[in-house]
C-alpha cells in the first residue's frame, strides 16, 4: 500500500514527526540548550565586574575554585546534603508508604496531610522554619519552654553544623512525600496473591517485607531516588533562605555558592565554573537514569 | 499487605503515623497562628511569648494588601504560571502525539534528550540564562519568566501527556481518519476529549511548579510591580525589621489554592510520574 502512493507523500510521512516536534524542540533548544553552551562559554571567559566579556582566559576559572578551599567545603557539603536527604527522605517515605498502604482510621486524612509539603512552594517552608528555629523569639523556643522542656531559650544555631542539620531536617520533610506517593502507587500494582502464597508458606512479616514488597517496589523507588537525586542537588531557596550559606561560607552548597559568586560577588566566570562542575556531575547521574530508563522501555516492549 | 499484627505493632502504626503529622502540620499551625499575631505578641519573649495570640488579629490579612503589592503579586503569578501551562501544554501536546503514536528516527535520542533536560535545573543554567535573558531584553518581564518555566517544565508536560495518549487505544482515531479526518482533526475531535483527565493533571502540575518557581523569578526580576508571589513576600523581610505576621498572612494565601489544586490531581499525578518512568 505504501508503495503505491506518490513521491512526496512518502516523503510527508517521513517529516511529518518532525514538524509535531518542532515547537518543543525549539522551545528547549533556546530555553534549555543555549544556557547550557553559554555556560560553559563564560567558564572560560574573563568577565568584568559590570558584566562585560573580556574574551577567552583558559581554564583560570577553574584554577581559582579549585584553590579556593570554600569550594571544596561547598562540594563536600553538597555530596552530604544530598546522600543524607535522599537516603533518609527515602526510608521514612517507605515506612510511610507502608503503613498509608494499611486500612486504618483517618488514612484518607493522613494522605491529605502528607500531600501538605509536596505542594507548598520550597521558599515558604523555608521561611516558616527560619522563623521557628530563630534563637530570639522563635516558635520552637516558644513551645519547648511553655511545654516546659527547656528552661531558657535555646540558640538552635550556633555552629555551621547545626544550620546545616536544621537545614538537611527541612530538605527531608518536604522530600518524604514524593517517596511516599511513589511507594503507594507501586504497592496498588502489586499483585495480592503473593502475599496469600508467602502466608500460606509461612513467611514472616520482614521476610514478605524484605523479597515480596521491596524487591516489587524496585521499579518505583528507582524513579523516586534518582528524580530526589536531581531535585535535592538542584534545591536552592531551603539553604539560600535559612543560612544563606553563612556562617563563613560554611554551609553552601554548589547552587548557593555559584548564585551568590555570580549574583552577590560578581565573579560571573568563576561562578559558571562551579555550574559547569555541577553540570557534569549531574550528567552522570542522568546519563545513569537514562539508561536504567530506556532499558526498562525496550523490556516493555 | 494484609496482616493481623499484634496490638502493640498497631500502636507502634499509629504512633509513627501521629509523629510524622504533627512535625508536618506544625510549620502549617505557625504560619497560621504567627498570620493573626499582633507585633508585640510577635516579638514577645520568656514569659510574654504565647502558642496562640491572646487576640487573632484578622486585621493582619487585610493590612497586607495595603502594605505591599500583594494584589499585583499574585496577578503576576498567575500570569506567569498560566502563560507557562499554556506554552508548555500547547508545545507538548503534538510532540507527545508523535512520540505515541508516530514511528521515525531519532525517536529514542528525542525521548533522552527530553528525559536528560529535566536533570538541569535552571539553578545550574543560571549564569547562562541570565545572559541569554540580557540578551533578549527579557530580564525583568513576565514574558521571560513564562518561556523559561515552560521550557523546564516541558519534559514533565511531554512525559505525562505521552504517558496518557501511550494508554489510550489508538482505534478511534484510525476510524475517524478513515471517515475522512485528517490527523489534527483526529487528535483534536477524538484524541483529547479521551485523555482530558491526564491532560488536566499534566496543566494543574505545571501551574503549580510554575507558582511555586522562586530562583529564576528572583534572579530575573528587579521591579517590585513585577515580582511574583514566592520573591513578592521577601518585601516583609525587610531591612532591619521583619513583619513575620505579614509574610506569613501572605504566605497564606500563596498556599491555599496550590494545595487544593495538588489534592485534585494527586492521585493521577502519582501514577502518571511513576509509570511515566518505568514505562515510558
Amino acid at each position: 500500500m505504501k508503495e503505491n502512493k506518490p513521491r512526496t507523500k512518502l516523503n510527508m510521512r517521513k517529516v511529518e514527526p518532525y514538524i509535531w516536534l518542532l515547537p518543543s524542540i525549539i522551545l528547549m533548544s533556546v530555553m534549555i540548550l543555549v544556557p547550557i553552551f553559554s555556560v560553559f562559554q563564560t567558564s572560560f571567559s574573563e568577565i568584568s565586574k559590570s558584566g562585560v566579556n573580556k574574551g577567552f582566559n583558559g581554564v583560570s576559572n577553574y584554577v581559582w575554585i579549585f584553590q579556593n578551599p570554600t569550594f571544596w567545603n561547598t562540594l563536600g557539603n553538597t555530596v552530604i546534603w544530598t546522600i543524607v536527604v535522599v537516603g533518609l527522605s527515602t526510608v521514612l517515605g517507605i515506612i510511610l508508604g507502608l503503613v498509608l498502604n494499611e486500612k486504618f482510621h483517618g488514612r484518607k486524612i493522613v494522605r491529605a496531610i502528607v500531600v501538605f509539603p509536596w505542594a507548598t512552594a520550597l521558599i515558604i517552608q523555608s521561611v516558616i522554619w527560619k522563623y521557628i528555629i530563630n534563637a530570639d523569639y522563635g516558635a520552637l523556643n516558644v513551645l519547648l519552654t511553655k511545654l516546659g522542656l527547656i528552661d531558657s531559650y535555646v540558640n538552635w544555631t550556633a555552629t555551621p553544623g547545626q544550620f546545616f542539620a536544621w537545614e538537611c531536617f527541612v530538605g527531608i520533610l518536604v522530600t518524604i512525600p514524593f517517596v511516599t506517593f511513589c511507594v503507594l502507587s507501586g504497592l496498588q500494582s502489586i499483585d495480592t496473591s503473593l502475599y496469600e502464597a508467602a502466608a500460606v508458606d509461612g513467611a514472616t512479616f520482614w521476610s514478605r517485607l524484605f523479597k515480596v514488597t521491596l524487591p516489587l517496589l524496585m521499579p518505583s523507588l528507582t524513579v523516586s531516588t534518582v528524580l530526589n537525586i536531581i531535585y535535592v542537588f538542584n534545591s536552592f531557596p531551603i539553604i539560600w533562605t535559612i543560612s544563606k550559606g553563612d556562617p563563613a561560607d560554611q554551609t553552601h552548597t554548589l547552587v548557593t555558592y555559584l548564585y551568590k559568586l555570580s549574583f552577590t560577588n560578581q565573579k560571573v566566570g568563576e561562578a559558571a565554573a562551579v555550574s559547569v562542575v555541577g553540570f557534569v556531575i549531574l550528567a552522570v547521574c542522568a546519563s545513569v537514569y537514562m539508561m536504567i530508563t530506556l532499558r526498562a522501555e525496550k523490556e516493555e516492549e | 499487605m494484609k496482616t493481623k499484627k499484634s496490638p502493640w505493632a498497631r500502636m507502634a502504626l499509629y504512633l509513627f503515623v501521629f509523629v510524622i503529622c504533627i512535625i508536618i502540620l506544625y510549620p502549617y499551625f505557625v504560619m497560621l497562628t504567627t498570620a493573626a499575631k499582633s507585633n508585640e505578641e510577635m516579638y514577645a519573649t520568656g514569659e510574654a511569648a504565647v502558642l496562640l495570640p491572646s487576640v487573632w488579629q484578622w486585621s493582619n490579612f487585610i493590612d497586607i494588601w495595603r502594605e505591599a503589592a500583594v494584589f499585583k503579586y499574585l496577578l503576576n503569578s498567575i500570569i506567569v504560571a498560566g502563560g507557562a501551562t499554556c506554552l508548555a501544554i500547547l508545545c507538548g501536546i503534538p510532540a507527545a502525539y508523535a512520540l505515541s503514536r508516530m514511528r521515525f528516527k531519532g525517536k529514542g535520542v528525542f525521548m533522552g534528550a527530553v528525559i536528560m533536560s529535566q536533570m538541569f535545573s535552571p539553578v545550574v543554567l543560571l549564569v547562562g540564562i541570565y545572559r541569554l535573558m540580557t540578551a533578549m531584553h527579557l530580564t525583568n518581564s513576565l514574558i521571560g519568566l513564562i518561556l523559561l518555566n515552560a521550557a523546564f517544565n516541558q519534559a514533565f508536560a511531554i512525559w505525562l501527556l505521552r504517558g496518557t495518549f501511550t494508554s489510550i487505544s489508538s482505534e478511534m482515531e484510525q476510524a475517524a481518519k478513515i471517515d475522512g479526518c485528517g490527523t489534527v482533526q483526529a487528535l483534536m475531535r477524538v484524541l483529547l476529549p479521551v485523555s482530558a483527565p491526564g491532560i488536566v493533571t499534566t496543566l494543574i502540575f505545571v501551574f503549580i511548579n510554575s507558582w511555586n518557581e522562586y530562583t529564576i523569578a528572583l534572579t530575573l526580576i528587579s521591579s517590585d510591580l513585577l515580582k511574583p508571589i514566592t520573591v513578592g513576600i521577601n518585601v516583609f523581610y525587610g531591612f532591619n525589621f521583619i513583619k513575620w505576621q505579614y509574610l506569613f498572612a501572605t504566605s497564606i494565601f500563596a498556599t491555599i489554592p496550590v494545595v487544593i489544586l495538588f489534592l485534585c490531581i494527586e492521585k493521577h499525578l502519582v501514577a502518571g510520574l511513576t509509570s511515566g518512568g518505568v514505562k515510558g
